[in-house]
């Protein structure tokens, strides 16, 4: 491995910019790492490059570690998105800088100059200053500048940043080209997704300092694990559909679609799940019948946007149309969005405000067991208040996912008949209350899996303690964990609590456990968790882990109902901070129910 | 005149460069020609006593060779100063930034006097180093440190703007090719603010050449030791003689003149290349 990141974090004053990433960059590769600004994408690179010391984690380039090695002396080149160049000295001596400083003869110089030059196609410029070249020009300077030295890692930051689009591919071809010629590892930063997709061998992409998703171009853009993955790779349409064993359907519509199945659900139920179709995937045409794949809903042409190759069409769907998609864009509107080639357009012509039928060719399930997010009070109110409250609505803007109410008047009251499993989708979100244990457990008798207790006025976390009840709940719990995680940017703590008189000879399995929790949140979900283990009761140990410090919040794993409210009964009733419970039920009292 | 000319957003060019000249004339031009008159109107053989007497000889000496070190200590400690307050974000650094300009603002006098009451053999500082024998006040050390103390607003505003425009890429970029601390600072920071620091030092230098009122107080004024020359050129005027007065101050100009030339000289040359012709 040419770079290696163990478990990276960078603070600036508390709060993470990288967060707990590890990485492994092979030899030759050509990585892009890719986020929007704020995502810690350039810190991280500047980590790397030395300039920016870390927190936590450790660094290796080439197998050697340089965690606490200054940059000039870990060997690697960096180019800046504004140049950097030495305004004072000439091209030549920009680019013999690194050979200078290393004490290099003139002629050796020289002559690692002119192949320097004819790589990056600069000949004949060397007594050039710096404000006699182009934009272009000065980055290949720059670009050769980073080369001189002959380093093992190349590190661009935003290289292209500050070039009009026509040099920018241009540039782009010749650092694709110098790249593969020298076969030298390197690590672009950028926002721009095309750019990504234009040169890189694998990308990474970054999010409020998280490394959420790791891939060749092609994996990541057709098979997203996470919402924000999904929308800032290209267009895409969130949808909320509903998956059992039987397939996917939106409302009422089943759709064949091939649909991508990496199911964390329990396949007897059905789930509430988020599908992600890509605006070229859509199809639209002027009836039913004409649809040559499968039927999704109908709506109106809302606008249409000429842009060269391709056509955009946004589509306001209806939602009272049989099987209504139930769009999930966060803003409550329900817009498609398409694309056509101009191939598609010739075949049928639309207008802004035409009634057109929308079919799907292909729906992408994301793996995430958050889809959307239901208020539910007693009062409507309630709900209302509910609804309004900061971190919830914080969440479903960063999640892209909508927020309902829902009035149940009896929440709470006990032997009011279970009527069915009925349909509690999605994550259902109650006021703290010292009745919360009963909210609770009314709900999941009611088949919600997923109950978010919110205090007053909470604030987003910055630290988030996963434990899980019994050992079985694990995979669940790390999924809405890891879920969640990716729109927060909190650290992840997984604590495990041993009975107090847990003999020595047993404490090994307490370890054991910890060091489970970890691998899998690191090779299921690329979350880096950090453990701890306490001894104790539950219930009292973690709430005093909570009353530790401000701004933490709880995701609890819990299987059984029956004992809730005498195990969890006054953690759960406290307000004092927001708490994420995770129920499943055990595989055989799941088949006694749907049998 | 028209090979000169450029276009500009200011409207008219005969006026304003008419203006320019009036008010260059009227300001600076005019005054300074009846000075080199009034000298001109002197004999040779009188013009020469009173300029090379001793007393003259030891007043240049001390006037220049003050302002010159003044000047260079400004040159080293403002650079320092404006590098602190440009890279360093630390509580009360507004609070500095705003005490620098003090200087400008009170009258030298009375800087003049302040500066003597703390460097006097009792005073809070001169009591200090006294005992270690080293004399301020009255001395020529006293004249340095107050020339020093005007001048020093001039070092640090101009490096100032210079030093935030070294951009930290820049010292990145040199770091990662492998150059120490530093070797960055002589061949990445320096190169860029020297022309900066050239322009502090030249007009802290030129300050305190001028400067009256603060040194007298200081400086104790003994003739050949702590005599500057605009004092000597004061106690001819008091004389009423305004000859003699008229030709120290032309030969102060005369030197002053040629100093200024010359950094202003060697800053052209440092610009020329290090601009260059801009696209």
């Amino acid at each position: 491995m040419s770079i290696t990141l163990d478990q990276v974090t960078k603070r600036y004053q508390g709060v993470p910019v990288v967060n707990d990433v590890s990485l492994d960059i092979g030899d030759g590769e050509f990585f892009v790492l890719l986020g929007p600004s704020g995502s810690g994408k350039s810190t991280l690179l500047r980590a790397i490059a030395g300039l920016a010391g870390v927190d936590h984690g450790r660094i290796s380039l080439h197998g050697r570690d340089v965690t606490h090695v200054a940059a000039r002396e870990r060997g690697v080149g960096l180019v800046f998105q504004n140049y950097a160049l030495f305004r004072h000295m000439t091209v030549a001596d920009n680019i013999e800088f690194a050979l200078r400083v290393r004490r290099m003869r003139a002629a050796d110089r020289r002559r690692r100059r002119q192949e320097l030059l004819r790589l990056v196609a600069l000949e004949g410029m060397d007594e050039r200053l710096p404000a006699q070249l182009s934009g272009g020009q000065q980055q290949r300077v720059a670009v050769a500048r980073a080369l001189a030295h002959k380093p093992e890692v190349l590190l661009l930051d935003e290289p292209f940043g500050a070039l009009d689009a026509k040099i920018r591919e241009e540039l782009r071809r010749t650092i694709r080209q110098v790249q593969r010629e020298l076969g030298i590892t390197t690590v672009l930063v950028t926002h721009d997704q095309e750019e990504a997709f234009a040169l890189a061998d694998r990308i990474g992409v970054m999010n409020l300092g998280r490394l959420l998703e790791l891939g060749r171009p092609h994996e990541l853009y057709t098979r997203p694990a996470t919402r924000f993955v999904a929308t800032f790779l290209g267009a895409a349409n969130l949808i909320l559909a509903r998956q059992s064993k039987n397939g996917i359907r939106f409302g009422q519509t089943p759709v064949e679609a091939s649909a991508s199945l990496p199911s964390p659900f329990h396949a007897d139920r059905e789930h509430e799940v988020v599908a992600v179709v890509r605006p070229e995937e859509i199809e639209i045409a002027p009836t039913r019948e004409r649809l040559t794949s499968n039927y999704l809903t109908r709506g109106a042409v809302d606008e249409l946007l000429f842009t060269g190759a391709l056509e955009r069409i946004r589509i306001r769907i209806d939602e009272s149309a049989d099987g209504a998609a139930l769009s999930s864009d966060g803003s409550g509107s329900a817009l498609l969005e398409a694309t056509r080639t101009q191939h598609e357009q010739r075949a049928f012509r639309i207008r802004p405000g035409e009634q057109v039928v929308i079919g799907v060719r292909r729906v992408h399930i994301l793996p995430t067991p958050l889809s959307s997010f239901t208020a539910c009070a007693s009062t409507e109110g309630l709900a209302q208040a509910l609804l309004r409250e900061p971190l919830l609505s914080e969440l479903a803007l960063r999640m892209k996912t909508r927020i309902s109410a829902r009035v149940e008047p009896r929440l709470g009251m006990p032997g009011a008949g279970a009527e069915g499993r009925s349909n509690f989708a999605g994550t259902t979100v109650i006021a703290s209350h010292a009745d919360a244990v009963f909210h609770v457990q009314w709900l999941l008798e009611r088949g919600a899996e997923e109950i978010l207790i919110l205090p007053q006025h909470a604030s987003a976390p910055q630290r988030v303690l996963i434990h899980w009840a019994d050992q079985s709940l694990r995979r669940a719990t790390l999924a809405v964990s890891a879920s969640i995680l990716r729109h927060l940017s909190a650290e992840a703590v997984y604590v495990d609590i041993l009975p107090e008189q847990t003999p020595m000879a047993q404490r090994p399995h307490g370890m054991r456990a910890l060091l489970d929790a970890r691998s899998e949140a690191q090779a299921l979900h690329g979350l880096e968790i950090r453990t701890e283990l306490r001894f104790g009761e539950a219930s009292s140990e973690l709430a005093r882990h909570l009353a530790e410090s401000a701004g933490q919040m709880l995701i609890l794993g819990i299987q059984e109902t029956a004992g809730l409210a005498a195990r969890f009964g006054s953690l759960l009733s406290s307000a004092a901070w927001p708490m994420l419970i995770v129920h499943r039920q055990h595989e055989s009292a799941l088949a006694e129910v749907t049998s | 005149m028209s090979t000169f000319r450029q276009p500009s957003v200011l409207p008219g060019f005969s006026l304003t460069f008419g203006f320019t000249t009036l008010f260059l004339s009227t300001i600076v031009l005019i005054p300074l020609a009846a000075l080199v008159l009034m000298t001109a109107s002197m004999h040779w053989s009188e013009f020469v006593r009173i300029v090379l007497s001793p007393r003259a000889l030891g007043s240049y000496r001390l006037s220049f060779g003050a302002s010159m070190l003044a000047a260079f200590i400004n040159l080293v400690f403002g650079f320092i100063i404006a590098w602190t307050l440009v890279r360093y974000e630390f509580p009360g650094r507004k609070l500095i930034d705003a005490l620098i300009d003090m200087p400008f603002a009170l009258p030298t006098a009375v800087s003049g006097i302040a500066l003597t009451t703390v460097f006097a053999e009792n005073g809070w500082i001169g009591s200090y180093l006294h005992p270690l024998g080293i004399k301020v006040a009255y001395t020529w050390i006293g004249v340095t440190v107050a020339l020093t103390l005007i001048g020093l607003p001039f070092a640090v505003r101009s490096v100032q703007p210079a030093l935030l425009e070294v951009q930290r890429d820049l010292e990145d970029a040199a770091e990662t090719l492998g150059a120490g601390w530093l070797y960055v600072f002589r061949r990445i920071i320096l190169p860029t603010v020297l022309p900066a620091l050239l322009t502090g030092f030249t007009l802290a230098f030129a300050r305190a050449v001028g400067e009256y009122g603060s040194v007298i107080f200081i400086a104790g004024n003994l003739p050949m030791k702590t005599e500057i020359t605009p004092l000597l050129i004061v106690i001819h005027l008091e004389e009423f003689d305004y000859k003699g007065a008229a030709a120290l101050g032309f030969v102060m100009l005369v030197i002053s003149f040629v100093v200024l030339l010359t950094i202003n000289l060697l800053q052209a040359w440092g610009r020329r290349r290090i601009v260059a012709v801009s696209r």
